[in-house]
Protein backbone atom coordinates (compact mmCIF):
# COMPACT_ATOMS: atom_id res chain seq x y z
CA UNK A 1 0.00 0.00 0.00
CA UNK A 2 3.28 2.06 0.86
CA UNK A 3 3.22 2.80 -2.83
CA UNK A 4 0.05 4.66 -3.13
CA UNK A 5 -0.22 8.41 -2.78
CA UNK A 6 -2.32 10.39 -0.08
CA UNK A 7 -4.81 12.74 -1.44
CA UNK A 8 -7.02 15.37 0.50
CA UNK A 9 -10.41 15.85 -1.93
CA UNK A 10 -12.73 18.94 -1.02
CA UNK A 11 -16.22 18.60 -2.41
CA UNK A 12 -18.66 20.32 -3.26
CA UNK A 13 -20.26 20.84 -0.03
CA UNK A 14 -16.63 21.96 1.71
CA UNK A 15 -15.96 18.30 3.20
CA UNK A 16 -13.14 17.21 2.97
CA UNK A 17 -12.10 13.20 2.20
CA UNK A 18 -9.00 11.58 2.81
CA UNK A 19 -8.13 8.67 0.18
CA UNK A 20 -5.22 7.19 -1.67
CA UNK A 21 -4.46 7.17 -5.24
CA UNK A 22 -3.37 3.92 -6.45
CA UNK A 23 -0.04 4.02 -9.13
CA UNK A 24 -2.65 2.48 -11.79
CA UNK A 25 -5.56 5.33 -12.21
CA UNK A 26 -5.87 8.65 -13.19
CA UNK A 27 -6.96 11.27 -10.58
CA UNK A 28 -10.66 10.98 -12.29
CA UNK A 29 -10.33 6.84 -11.65
CA UNK A 30 -9.51 7.77 -7.81
CA UNK A 31 -12.20 9.80 -7.62
CA UNK A 32 -14.74 8.29 -8.97
CA UNK A 33 -13.53 4.89 -7.43
CA UNK A 34 -13.57 6.31 -4.00
CA UNK A 35 -17.44 7.38 -4.29
CA UNK A 36 -16.57 11.05 -5.36
CA UNK A 37 -19.64 12.49 -7.32
CA UNK A 38 -17.76 12.73 -10.56
CA UNK A 39 -19.79 11.72 -13.62
CA UNK A 40 -16.78 11.27 -15.64
CA UNK A 41 -19.22 10.37 -18.62
CA UNK A 42 -16.75 10.05 -21.37
CA UNK A 43 -14.82 7.49 -19.78
CA UNK A 44 -11.53 9.74 -19.57
CA UNK A 45 -11.41 10.80 -22.79
CA UNK A 46 -11.57 14.68 -22.52
CA UNK A 47 -14.71 14.61 -23.94
CA UNK A 48 -17.17 15.75 -21.70
CA UNK A 49 -15.44 18.23 -18.21
CA UNK A 50 -17.57 16.30 -15.90
CA UNK A 51 -14.26 15.68 -13.86
CA UNK A 52 -13.02 19.01 -13.64
CA UNK A 53 -11.08 19.57 -10.25
CA UNK A 54 -9.08 22.85 -8.91
CA UNK A 55 -5.54 22.20 -7.85
CA UNK A 56 -2.93 24.28 -5.69
CA UNK A 57 -1.24 26.31 -7.94
CA UNK A 58 1.96 25.38 -7.35
CA UNK A 59 0.97 21.80 -8.15
CA UNK A 60 -0.96 22.98 -11.08
CA UNK A 61 2.61 24.52 -12.18
CA UNK A 62 4.41 21.34 -11.95
CA UNK A 63 2.01 19.22 -14.36
CA UNK A 64 2.63 18.37 -17.98
CA UNK A 65 0.52 21.20 -20.37
CA UNK A 66 -2.99 21.08 -21.28
CA UNK A 67 -4.28 19.22 -24.28
CA UNK A 68 -6.38 22.00 -26.75
CA UNK A 69 -9.12 19.26 -26.23
CA UNK A 70 -8.98 20.30 -22.55
CA UNK A 71 -8.48 23.51 -22.45
CA UNK A 72 -11.11 24.22 -24.24
CA UNK A 73 -13.64 22.13 -22.56
CA UNK A 74 -11.85 23.95 -19.80
CA UNK A 75 -11.77 27.75 -20.47
CA UNK A 76 -16.00 27.22 -20.76
CA UNK A 77 -16.25 25.37 -17.55
CA UNK A 78 -17.51 26.69 -14.48
CA UNK A 79 -15.51 28.37 -12.18
CA UNK A 80 -12.45 27.84 -14.66
CA UNK A 81 -9.48 29.06 -13.35
CA UNK A 82 -6.10 30.16 -15.67
CA UNK A 83 -3.53 28.34 -13.37
CA UNK A 84 -5.35 25.95 -11.27
CA UNK A 85 -8.28 24.10 -13.56
CA UNK A 86 -7.73 20.51 -14.68
CA UNK A 87 -9.51 17.55 -16.12
CA UNK A 88 -8.52 14.75 -13.11
CA UNK A 89 -8.87 12.06 -16.11
CA UNK A 90 -5.62 14.14 -17.68
CA UNK A 91 -3.55 13.66 -14.84
CA UNK A 92 -1.78 10.75 -14.17
CA UNK A 93 -0.45 9.23 -11.03
CA UNK A 94 3.23 10.78 -9.78
CA UNK A 95 5.07 10.17 -7.13
CA UNK A 96 5.20 14.32 -6.92
CA UNK A 97 1.42 14.32 -6.22
CA UNK A 98 1.29 12.22 -3.02
CA UNK A 99 0.02 14.48 -0.76
CA UNK A 100 -2.24 16.97 -2.87
CA UNK A 101 -5.50 18.53 -1.96
CA UNK A 102 -7.95 18.68 -4.68
CA UNK A 103 -11.15 20.56 -4.79
CA UNK A 104 -14.16 19.40 -7.12
CA UNK A 105 -15.20 22.16 -9.52
CA UNK A 106 -18.98 22.71 -9.69
CA UNK A 107 -21.25 20.85 -11.70
CA UNK A 108 -22.80 22.69 -14.70
CA UNK B 1 -32.55 9.06 2.17
CA UNK B 2 -30.71 7.47 5.10
CA UNK B 3 -29.30 4.30 4.56
CA UNK B 4 -31.41 2.72 7.36
CA UNK B 5 -34.27 4.55 5.62
CA UNK B 6 -33.74 2.72 2.61
CA UNK B 7 -36.66 -0.06 1.88
CA UNK B 8 -35.68 -3.46 1.31
CA UNK B 9 -31.94 -2.75 1.31
CA UNK B 10 -30.90 -6.00 1.90
CA UNK B 11 -32.86 -7.70 -0.36
CA UNK B 12 -31.19 -8.99 -3.60
CA UNK B 13 -31.02 -7.08 -6.86
CA UNK B 14 -29.88 -8.98 -10.58
CA UNK B 15 -28.25 -6.94 -12.79
CA UNK B 16 -28.23 -8.44 -16.65
CA UNK B 17 -25.43 -7.28 -18.32
CA UNK B 18 -21.87 -5.91 -17.78
CA UNK B 19 -21.83 -3.29 -20.12
CA UNK B 20 -21.36 0.83 -18.87
CA UNK B 21 -24.91 0.52 -17.88
CA UNK B 22 -24.64 -2.54 -15.79
CA UNK B 23 -21.65 -1.18 -14.24
CA UNK B 24 -23.15 1.88 -13.23
CA UNK B 25 -25.89 0.71 -12.01
CA UNK B 26 -24.11 -1.58 -9.32
CA UNK B 27 -21.92 0.96 -8.51
CA UNK B 28 -24.60 3.57 -8.13
CA UNK B 29 -26.43 1.06 -5.72
CA UNK B 30 -23.96 0.63 -3.40
CA UNK B 31 -23.03 4.43 -3.40
CA UNK B 32 -26.61 5.06 -2.20
CA UNK B 33 -26.74 2.82 0.59
CA UNK B 34 -28.34 -0.56 -1.05
CA UNK B 35 -26.72 -3.43 0.95
CA UNK B 36 -28.02 -6.51 -0.24
CA UNK B 37 -26.57 -8.90 -2.98
CA UNK B 38 -25.53 -7.20 -6.22
CA UNK B 39 -25.60 -9.72 -8.81
CA UNK B 40 -24.11 -8.71 -12.10
CA UNK B 41 -24.32 -11.22 -15.03
CA UNK B 42 -21.78 -10.85 -17.85
CA UNK B 43 -21.82 -12.60 -21.05
CA UNK B 44 -18.49 -11.73 -21.56
CA UNK B 45 -15.69 -13.51 -19.11
CA UNK B 46 -13.20 -10.23 -18.33
CA UNK B 47 -13.43 -7.53 -16.44
CA UNK B 48 -15.87 -5.14 -18.08
CA UNK B 49 -14.21 -2.64 -20.30
CA UNK B 50 -14.51 0.63 -22.28
CA UNK B 51 -16.40 0.15 -25.51
CA UNK B 52 -15.74 3.41 -27.01
CA UNK B 53 -11.93 3.03 -27.16
CA UNK B 54 -12.89 -0.48 -29.44
CA UNK B 55 -13.51 0.99 -32.66
CA UNK B 56 -10.04 4.31 -32.15
CA UNK B 57 -7.17 3.73 -30.23
CA UNK B 58 -7.41 -0.72 -30.11
CA UNK B 59 -7.23 -0.58 -33.87
CA UNK B 60 -3.90 1.70 -33.78
CA UNK B 61 -0.58 -0.48 -34.84
CA UNK B 62 1.20 -1.03 -31.91
CA UNK B 63 -1.50 -0.56 -29.65
CA UNK B 64 -2.49 -2.25 -26.64
CA UNK B 65 -4.96 -4.92 -27.29
CA UNK B 66 -6.57 -4.19 -24.05
CA UNK B 67 -9.21 -1.13 -23.36
CA UNK B 68 -9.59 0.39 -20.06
CA UNK B 69 -11.45 -1.76 -17.71
CA UNK B 70 -14.82 0.11 -16.64
CA UNK B 71 -13.51 -0.65 -12.65
CA UNK B 72 -11.08 -2.78 -11.54
CA UNK B 73 -11.44 -6.43 -10.96
CA UNK B 74 -11.02 -5.03 -7.23
CA UNK B 75 -13.36 -2.92 -7.10
CA UNK B 76 -16.46 -5.25 -7.77
CA UNK B 77 -14.84 -7.42 -4.92
CA UNK B 78 -14.25 -4.18 -2.59
CA UNK B 79 -17.60 -3.04 -2.88
CA UNK B 80 -19.45 -6.46 -2.68
CA UNK B 81 -20.65 -6.91 -6.44
CA UNK B 82 -20.49 -10.37 -7.34
CA UNK B 83 -19.52 -10.33 -10.65
CA UNK B 84 -20.20 -13.77 -13.00
CA UNK B 85 -18.72 -13.51 -16.12
CA UNK B 86 -19.11 -16.16 -19.32
CA UNK B 87 -22.72 -16.96 -18.37
CA UNK B 88 -26.52 -15.76 -19.99
CA UNK B 89 -29.87 -15.50 -18.80
CA UNK B 90 -31.77 -18.23 -20.09
CA UNK B 91 -35.42 -16.91 -19.01
CA UNK B 92 -37.35 -14.80 -16.19
CA UNK B 93 -39.77 -16.29 -14.32
CA UNK B 94 -41.25 -12.99 -13.07
CA UNK B 95 -44.18 -14.53 -10.40
CA UNK B 96 -40.96 -16.77 -9.03
CA UNK B 97 -38.90 -13.61 -9.02
CA UNK B 98 -36.04 -15.95 -10.17
CA UNK B 99 -33.81 -15.22 -13.32
CA UNK B 100 -32.48 -19.28 -14.62
CA UNK B 101 -28.72 -18.77 -16.10
CA UNK B 102 -27.11 -20.84 -18.55
CA UNK B 103 -25.06 -22.99 -16.12
CA UNK B 104 -28.83 -24.39 -14.81
CA UNK B 105 -28.80 -21.73 -11.59
CA UNK B 106 -31.66 -19.78 -10.77
CA UNK B 107 -31.15 -16.77 -8.27
CA UNK B 108 -34.11 -14.62 -6.57
CA UNK B 109 -34.34 -10.74 -7.28
CA UNK B 110 -36.02 -8.34 -5.59
CA UNK B 111 -35.52 -5.73 -7.91
CA UNK B 112 -34.25 -6.78 -11.62
CA UNK B 113 -32.26 -4.74 -14.07
CA UNK B 114 -32.26 -5.56 -17.86
CA UNK B 115 -28.97 -3.92 -19.10
CA UNK B 116 -28.04 -6.36 -21.96
CA UNK B 117 -27.41 -3.48 -24.72
CA UNK B 118 -27.44 -4.04 -28.38
CA UNK B 119 -25.53 -5.93 -31.40
CA UNK B 120 -24.78 -5.30 -34.44
CA UNK B 121 -27.05 -5.69 -37.37
CA UNK B 122 -26.43 -8.73 -39.59
CA UNK B 123 -26.22 -7.79 -43.27
CA UNK B 124 -28.99 -10.43 -44.58
CA UNK B 125 -27.66 -10.71 -48.34
CA UNK B 126 -26.14 -14.41 -49.44
CA UNK B 127 -22.99 -14.65 -48.22
CA UNK B 128 -22.72 -12.69 -45.57
CA UNK B 129 -21.81 -15.63 -43.20
CA UNK B 130 -18.92 -16.24 -44.83
CA UNK B 131 -15.77 -16.07 -43.32
CA UNK B 132 -13.88 -12.76 -43.55
CA UNK B 133 -17.18 -10.52 -42.91
CA UNK B 134 -17.00 -9.10 -39.47
CA UNK B 135 -18.84 -6.91 -37.23
CA UNK B 136 -17.75 -4.80 -34.75
CA UNK B 137 -19.18 -4.93 -31.02
CA UNK B 138 -17.08 -6.62 -28.42
CA UNK B 139 -12.90 -6.51 -27.47
CA UNK B 140 -13.16 -10.12 -29.81
CA UNK B 141 -14.78 -8.28 -32.58
CA UNK B 142 -11.84 -5.60 -32.17
CA UNK B 143 -9.16 -8.07 -31.73
CA UNK B 144 -10.50 -10.02 -34.61
CA UNK B 145 -10.30 -6.94 -37.25
CA UNK B 146 -7.00 -5.81 -36.05
CA UNK B 147 -5.84 -9.01 -36.79
CA UNK B 148 -6.89 -8.51 -40.38
CA UNK B 149 -6.69 -5.10 -41.17
CA UNK B 150 -2.53 -5.76 -42.58
CA UNK B 151 -1.05 -3.42 -44.79
CA UNK B 152 -2.45 -3.48 -48.37
CA UNK B 153 -5.21 -5.57 -47.37
CA UNK B 154 -8.61 -4.80 -49.37
CA UNK B 155 -10.67 -3.55 -46.98
CA UNK B 156 -14.52 -3.03 -47.89
CA UNK B 157 -16.93 -1.17 -45.34
CA UNK B 158 -20.51 -1.44 -45.42
CA UNK B 159 -22.24 1.73 -43.62
CA UNK B 160 -20.33 5.14 -43.81
CA UNK B 161 -21.54 5.68 -39.62
CA UNK B 162 -19.39 5.82 -36.73
CA UNK B 163 -18.16 2.54 -36.59
CA UNK B 164 -17.47 2.39 -40.05
CA UNK B 165 -15.84 5.52 -40.70
CA UNK B 166 -13.51 4.93 -37.80
CA UNK B 167 -13.01 1.66 -38.92
CA UNK B 168 -12.12 3.01 -42.39
CA UNK B 169 -9.44 5.30 -40.47
CA UNK B 170 -7.78 2.81 -38.73
CA UNK B 171 -7.33 0.69 -42.08
CA UNK B 172 -6.36 3.48 -44.27
CA UNK B 173 -3.55 4.57 -41.00
CA UNK B 174 -2.54 0.58 -41.34
CA UNK B 175 -1.78 0.55 -44.75
CA UNK B 176 -5.18 -0.71 -45.86
CA UNK B 177 -6.73 -0.07 -49.54
CA UNK B 178 -10.16 1.36 -48.00
CA UNK B 179 -13.41 1.34 -49.94
CA UNK B 180 -16.80 2.69 -48.52
CA UNK B 181 -19.99 1.86 -49.63
CA UNK B 182 -22.85 3.74 -48.34
CA UNK B 183 -26.66 3.57 -49.67
CA UNK B 184 -26.93 6.98 -48.80
CA UNK B 185 -25.40 9.57 -50.92
CA UNK B 186 -23.32 10.79 -47.56
CA UNK B 187 -21.60 9.99 -44.51
CA UNK B 188 -23.16 9.87 -41.32
CA UNK B 189 -26.40 11.29 -42.80
CA UNK B 190 -28.46 9.93 -39.68
CA UNK B 191 -26.64 11.82 -37.42
CA UNK B 192 -25.60 15.13 -38.76
CA UNK B 193 -26.16 17.42 -41.33
CA UNK B 194 -24.68 17.92 -45.45
CA UNK B 195 -21.84 20.24 -44.40
CA UNK B 196 -20.57 17.78 -41.49
CA UNK B 197 -20.77 14.87 -44.03
CA UNK B 198 -19.10 16.35 -46.70
CA UNK B 199 -15.83 17.70 -44.73
CA UNK B 200 -15.35 14.16 -42.94
CA UNK B 201 -15.38 12.75 -46.74
CA UNK B 202 -13.13 14.99 -47.85
CA UNK B 203 -10.40 14.26 -44.44
CA UNK B 204 -11.11 10.13 -45.61
CA UNK B 205 -10.32 11.12 -49.15
CA UNK B 206 -7.17 12.81 -48.45
CA UNK B 207 -5.89 9.88 -46.64
CA UNK B 208 -6.79 7.46 -49.22
CA UNK B 209 -10.30 6.47 -48.57
CA UNK B 210 -12.68 5.45 -51.28
CA UNK B 211 -16.63 6.21 -50.76
CA UNK B 212 -19.50 4.92 -52.99
CA UNK B 213 -22.65 6.53 -52.13
CA UNK B 214 -25.80 4.96 -53.62
CA UNK B 215 -24.61 1.47 -52.92
CA UNK B 216 -26.95 -1.16 -52.03
CA UNK B 217 -24.92 -4.42 -51.82
CA UNK B 218 -26.77 -7.37 -52.83
CA UNK B 219 -24.45 -9.90 -52.22
CA UNK B 220 -20.48 -10.72 -50.64
CA UNK B 221 -19.13 -13.55 -53.34
CA UNK B 222 -16.64 -15.96 -52.08
CA UNK B 223 -15.94 -19.43 -51.81
CA UNK B 224 -14.30 -20.49 -48.16
CA UNK B 225 -13.65 -16.79 -47.59
CA UNK B 226 -15.23 -13.42 -48.55
CA UNK B 227 -13.97 -11.95 -52.18
CA UNK B 228 -16.05 -9.72 -53.49
CA UNK B 229 -18.78 -7.25 -52.26
CA UNK B 230 -21.52 -6.90 -54.80
CA UNK B 231 -23.96 -3.96 -55.37
CA UNK B 232 -27.30 -3.57 -57.06
CA UNK B 233 -26.17 -1.83 -60.04
CA UNK B 234 -23.51 -5.29 -60.75
CA UNK B 235 -20.29 -3.60 -59.89
CA UNK B 236 -17.95 -6.05 -58.02
CA UNK B 237 -15.44 -4.66 -55.06
CA UNK B 238 -12.82 -7.35 -54.37
CA UNK B 239 -12.35 -7.14 -50.58
CA UNK B 240 -9.40 -9.54 -48.14
CA UNK B 241 -12.17 -7.88 -45.41
CA UNK B 242 -15.89 -6.62 -45.25
CA UNK B 243 -16.44 -4.76 -42.24
CA UNK B 244 -20.33 -4.51 -41.94
CA UNK B 245 -21.71 -1.06 -39.76
CA UNK B 246 -25.11 -1.05 -40.43
CA UNK B 247 -26.49 -0.40 -37.31
CA UNK B 248 -27.37 -2.06 -33.93
CA UNK B 249 -30.45 -3.83 -32.51
CA UNK B 250 -31.36 -4.09 -28.79
CA UNK B 251 -30.99 -6.95 -27.07
CA UNK B 252 -34.34 -7.08 -25.91
CA UNK B 253 -35.52 -10.98 -26.40
CA UNK B 254 -35.11 -12.17 -22.57
CA UNK B 255 -37.22 -9.41 -21.69
CA UNK B 256 -39.97 -10.30 -24.93
CA UNK B 257 -39.86 -13.60 -24.14
CA UNK B 258 -41.16 -12.68 -20.36
CA UNK B 259 -43.90 -10.69 -21.89
CA UNK B 260 -42.60 -7.43 -21.24
CA UNK B 261 -43.38 -4.29 -23.38
CA UNK B 262 -40.90 -4.42 -26.12
CA UNK B 263 -41.28 -2.50 -29.76
CA UNK B 264 -37.64 -2.21 -30.91
CA UNK B 265 -36.32 -1.85 -27.34
CA UNK B 266 -37.86 -2.40 -24.19
CA UNK B 267 -40.06 0.29 -22.67
CA UNK B 268 -39.28 2.41 -19.58
CA UNK B 269 -40.18 5.11 -17.68
CA UNK B 270 -38.16 8.36 -16.59
CA UNK B 271 -37.27 5.87 -13.44
CA UNK B 272 -35.91 3.11 -15.69
CA UNK B 273 -39.21 0.83 -15.08
CA UNK B 274 -40.36 -1.50 -17.39
CA UNK B 275 -44.04 -2.83 -17.92
CA UNK B 276 -43.34 -4.89 -14.57
CA UNK B 277 -42.55 -2.34 -12.14
CA UNK B 278 -40.14 -4.79 -10.36
CA UNK B 279 -38.14 -4.84 -13.49
CA UNK B 280 -36.17 -2.29 -14.64
CA UNK B 281 -34.11 -1.51 -18.26
CA UNK B 282 -31.63 0.42 -19.02
CA UNK B 283 -28.70 1.75 -21.73
CA UNK B 284 -29.23 0.81 -25.45
CA UNK B 285 -31.76 -1.80 -25.27
CA UNK B 286 -34.06 0.62 -24.06
CA UNK B 287 -36.77 2.79 -25.81
CA UNK B 288 -38.21 5.34 -23.89
CA UNK B 289 -40.12 9.06 -24.56
CA UNK B 290 -37.34 12.21 -24.47
CA UNK B 291 -37.99 14.49 -22.05
CA UNK B 292 -37.11 17.12 -24.48
CA UNK B 293 -39.24 16.84 -27.31
CA UNK B 294 -41.64 14.06 -26.26
CA UNK B 295 -39.90 12.02 -29.28
CA UNK B 296 -40.32 7.46 -28.71
CA UNK B 297 -36.34 6.71 -29.02
CA UNK B 298 -33.78 4.55 -28.32
CA UNK B 299 -30.41 6.34 -27.28
CA UNK B 300 -26.95 4.33 -28.21
CA UNK B 301 -24.81 6.62 -26.07
CA UNK B 302 -23.20 6.73 -22.86
CA UNK B 303 -24.55 9.45 -21.73
CA UNK B 304 -27.66 7.85 -21.97
CA UNK B 305 -26.34 4.81 -20.30
CA UNK B 306 -25.44 6.13 -16.98
CA UNK B 307 -27.80 8.48 -17.10
CA UNK B 308 -30.44 5.91 -16.73
CA UNK B 309 -28.28 3.90 -14.64
CA UNK B 310 -28.29 6.79 -12.13
CA UNK B 311 -32.20 6.92 -12.55
CA UNK B 312 -32.47 3.18 -11.69
CA UNK B 313 -30.73 2.98 -8.42
CA UNK B 314 -31.95 6.32 -7.17
CA UNK B 315 -35.20 4.81 -7.88
CA UNK B 316 -34.56 1.38 -6.39
CA UNK B 317 -33.07 2.98 -3.58
CA UNK B 318 -35.74 6.04 -2.82
CA UNK B 319 -33.63 8.48 -3.71
CA UNK B 320 -34.09 11.86 -5.91
CA UNK B 321 -32.25 11.43 -9.47
CA UNK B 322 -30.15 14.22 -10.74
CA UNK B 323 -31.19 16.23 -14.16
CA UNK B 324 -30.22 14.20 -16.73
CA UNK B 325 -26.58 15.40 -19.00
CA UNK B 326 -27.99 16.69 -22.35
CA UNK B 327 -27.13 13.39 -24.82
CA UNK B 328 -24.00 13.18 -26.41
CA UNK B 329 -22.05 11.62 -28.78
CA UNK B 330 -18.55 11.80 -30.56
CA UNK B 331 -16.03 10.06 -33.14
CA UNK B 332 -12.51 10.69 -33.91
CA UNK B 333 -11.86 9.40 -37.41
CA UNK B 334 -8.15 10.29 -39.00
CA UNK B 335 -7.46 12.15 -35.17
CA UNK B 336 -10.68 14.86 -36.01
CA UNK B 337 -13.18 14.88 -33.58
CA UNK B 338 -16.51 15.18 -34.43
CA UNK B 339 -18.77 15.78 -31.07
CA UNK B 340 -22.73 16.33 -30.76
CA UNK B 341 -24.56 17.46 -28.21
CA UNK B 342 -28.37 17.16 -28.29
CA UNK B 343 -30.09 15.02 -31.28
CA UNK B 344 -30.61 16.82 -34.42
CA UNK B 345 -33.93 16.18 -36.53
CA UNK B 346 -33.14 15.97 -40.05
CA UNK B 347 -35.60 19.39 -40.62
CA UNK B 348 -33.61 21.77 -38.18
CA UNK B 349 -32.79 24.90 -39.44
CA UNK B 350 -29.02 24.41 -40.39
CA UNK B 351 -25.97 27.15 -39.19
CA UNK B 352 -22.40 26.69 -39.95
CA UNK B 353 -20.01 28.62 -37.65
CA UNK B 354 -16.70 29.25 -38.52
CA UNK B 355 -15.19 27.94 -41.99
CA UNK B 356 -14.87 24.16 -42.52
CA UNK B 357 -12.09 24.52 -44.83
CA UNK B 358 -9.98 25.25 -41.76
CA UNK B 359 -10.82 22.14 -39.92
CA UNK B 360 -12.43 23.60 -36.88
CA UNK B 361 -15.91 24.59 -37.21
CA UNK B 362 -19.55 23.89 -35.59
CA UNK B 363 -23.03 23.47 -36.62
CA UNK B 364 -25.55 25.08 -35.04
CA UNK B 365 -29.43 23.19 -35.18
CA UNK B 366 -32.09 24.97 -34.68
CA UNK B 367 -36.28 23.66 -34.04
CA UNK B 368 -38.49 27.03 -34.18
CA UNK B 369 -35.87 29.10 -33.55
CA UNK B 370 -34.40 26.88 -30.34
CA UNK B 371 -31.05 25.23 -30.20
CA UNK B 372 -31.56 21.95 -30.39
CA UNK B 373 -28.23 20.29 -31.19
CA UNK B 374 -24.65 21.35 -32.00
CA UNK B 375 -21.87 19.82 -33.94
CA UNK B 376 -18.46 20.99 -33.40
CA UNK B 377 -15.87 19.68 -35.40
CA UNK B 378 -11.92 19.82 -34.41
CA UNK B 379 -12.46 21.68 -31.61
CA UNK B 380 -14.84 21.97 -28.34
CA UNK B 381 -15.16 25.26 -27.17
CA UNK B 382 -18.90 25.15 -28.24
CA UNK B 383 -19.77 22.14 -26.76
CA UNK B 384 -20.45 23.21 -23.01
CA UNK B 385 -21.93 26.33 -23.87
CA UNK B 386 -24.17 24.78 -25.83
CA UNK B 387 -24.95 21.46 -23.74
CA UNK B 388 -26.46 24.54 -21.10
CA UNK B 389 -28.25 26.24 -24.05
CA UNK B 390 -30.30 23.07 -25.07
CA UNK B 391 -30.87 22.14 -21.44
CA UNK B 392 -32.09 25.82 -21.14
CA UNK B 393 -33.94 25.33 -24.58
CA UNK B 394 -32.51 28.56 -25.53
CA UNK B 395 -34.19 30.67 -28.65
CA UNK B 396 -30.61 31.57 -30.69
CA UNK B 397 -30.25 34.66 -33.02
CA UNK B 398 -29.35 32.95 -36.35
CA UNK B 399 -27.00 35.57 -37.51
CA UNK B 400 -24.68 35.91 -34.10
CA UNK B 401 -24.66 32.28 -34.19
CA UNK B 402 -23.12 32.18 -37.47
CA UNK B 403 -20.17 34.55 -36.38
CA UNK B 404 -17.94 32.04 -34.38
CA UNK B 405 -15.91 35.72 -32.58
CA UNK B 406 -19.25 35.62 -31.05
CA UNK B 407 -19.78 33.29 -28.50
CA UNK B 408 -23.10 30.90 -28.45
CA UNK B 409 -24.40 31.85 -25.15
CA UNK B 410 -24.06 35.58 -26.95
CA UNK B 411 -26.09 34.70 -28.89
CA UNK B 412 -28.75 33.74 -27.11
CA UNK B 413 -31.30 35.80 -26.92
CA UNK B 414 -33.15 36.67 -23.69
CA UNK B 415 -36.70 35.34 -23.09
CA UNK B 416 -38.63 38.50 -22.87
CA UNK B 417 -40.01 39.32 -19.16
Amino acid sequence: MSNNNKVTVVDREGATHNLEWEPDQTLMEALRDNDLPVLASCGGTASCATCHVFLEKDVFENLSERSEDELELLVEAEGYQECGSRLSCQVDFSRNLDGVTVTLAPEG
Amino acid sequence: MPEQQIPHKNQPVVIIGAGHSGVAVATGLRTKGWQGRILLLDAEKETPYERPPLSKELLKAGAPNESTPLRKEKFFQDKGIERVGGLTVESIDRPGKTVLLSDGSRHAYHRLVIATGSRARALTVPGADLPGVLALRTKDDALELKRVLLPGARVAIIGAGYIGLEVAAAAAARGCEVTVLEFQDRVMSRVTSAPVSRFFENVHEQKGVRFVFGAAVTAIEGTDWAEHVVTADGARFPADVVLTGIGVIPNQEIAEAAGLHCKDGIFVDDDGRTSDPEIYATGDVTRFTSRIDGQSQRLECIQNAMSQADSVAAHITGQPTSDPEIPWFWTVQHGVRLQTAGVRHPDDDVVVRGTPSEGKFSVVYLRNGRLSAVDTVGGLSDFRPAKKLIAQAAAIDPALAADPSISLTDAALQPSL
